[in-house]
């Protein structure tokens, strides 16, 4: 075990600040910035960075979703019913998919991530 | 919104719990675009709808990994506190920008990512082949 002292504090926070900005200029989780750097910099496991990177995103999340609703933006609708089917589908999903290779899902995403940013910056 | 709206915004909920699952990547990218391009959702509503979903996936996976110990509360509190910080200037930076820019920067964040994930599978895949 690594003991946190005061620069890991600062340097988590950090971390915590990077993706909060991003979390709540594009709407994402910032898992995409955290998990990376909590192993790169803060020296977890990948398993660590990513079950962290969840417990922070909660409050993150809850925080940006407050100050979109408090400007009218949130659809409660449309999001019951994505985290309705995102809830109950996450582990069914995930041990169908497991079966495929991790790199070919990751290529695939990848690929998949291109097509729609090119949907969005096309239409 | 029509049933057949609701169906399809249930069934990308599916999706994108399985890929976010499977992968770890969140499923913040996949949502706002599926309600800006399919719903014909603003870029600012479907961006606030996003991160209200996010709060309960999360917490779920939170206490899922919890039980098997690997969250490090030592390092999520910090991260936690900054986050918030971070994220109520990020979304006010964000109401603030007309949507069809903020789409913008989001299109180029996610062909970014998109590129990203593509190189890591491709470059694991080489490195595995060759030995």
């Amino acid at each position: 075990m690594r003991a946190p002292g005061v620069s890991t504090f600062l340097v988590a926070g950090a971390i915590g600040i990077a993706a909060g900005l991003l979390s709540g200029l594009l709407g994402v989780g910032g898992g995409i910035v955290m998990v990376p750097l909590l192993v790169a910099v803060v020296g977890l496991t990948q398993h660590e960075a990513h079950a962290t990177s969840l417990a922070a995103i909660a409050p993150i999340a809850a925080v940006g979703a407050l100050r979109f609703a408090l400007a009218g933006s949130v659809d409660l609708g449309v999001a019951v019913l994505l985290a309705a089917g995102s809830l109950a589908g996450a582990p069914l999903g995930a041990r169908v998919l497991r079966r495929a290779s991790d790199n070919a899902l990751k290529a695939a995403f990848g690929a998949l991530m291109i097509a729609v940013a090119a949907g969005l910056l096309l239409a | 919104m029509s049933a057949e709206a609701a169906l399809a915004t249930a069934a990308a909920g599916v999706a994108v719990g399985a890929v976010s699952a499977l992968l770890g990547v969140g499923g913040g990218l996949l949502m706002v675009p599926f309600m800006v391009l399919l719903l014909g959702t603003d870029q600012h509503v479907a961006e606030g709808t996003s991160l209200l979903v996010i709060v309960p996936t999360a917490l779920a996976g939170t206490i899922a990994h919890a039980r098997n110990r690997f969250v490090s509360f030592r390092h999520a509190a910090p991260l936690a506190l900054g986050g918030v910080a971070g994220v109520a200037l990020g979304a006010t930076i964000a109401l603030g920008t007309a949507p069809e820019h903020l789409r913008v920067v989001f299109g180029v964040f996610l062909g970014a990512m998109g590129v990203r994930t593509l190189w890591q599978a491709v470059r694991a895949d080489g490195a595995r082949s060759s030995g």
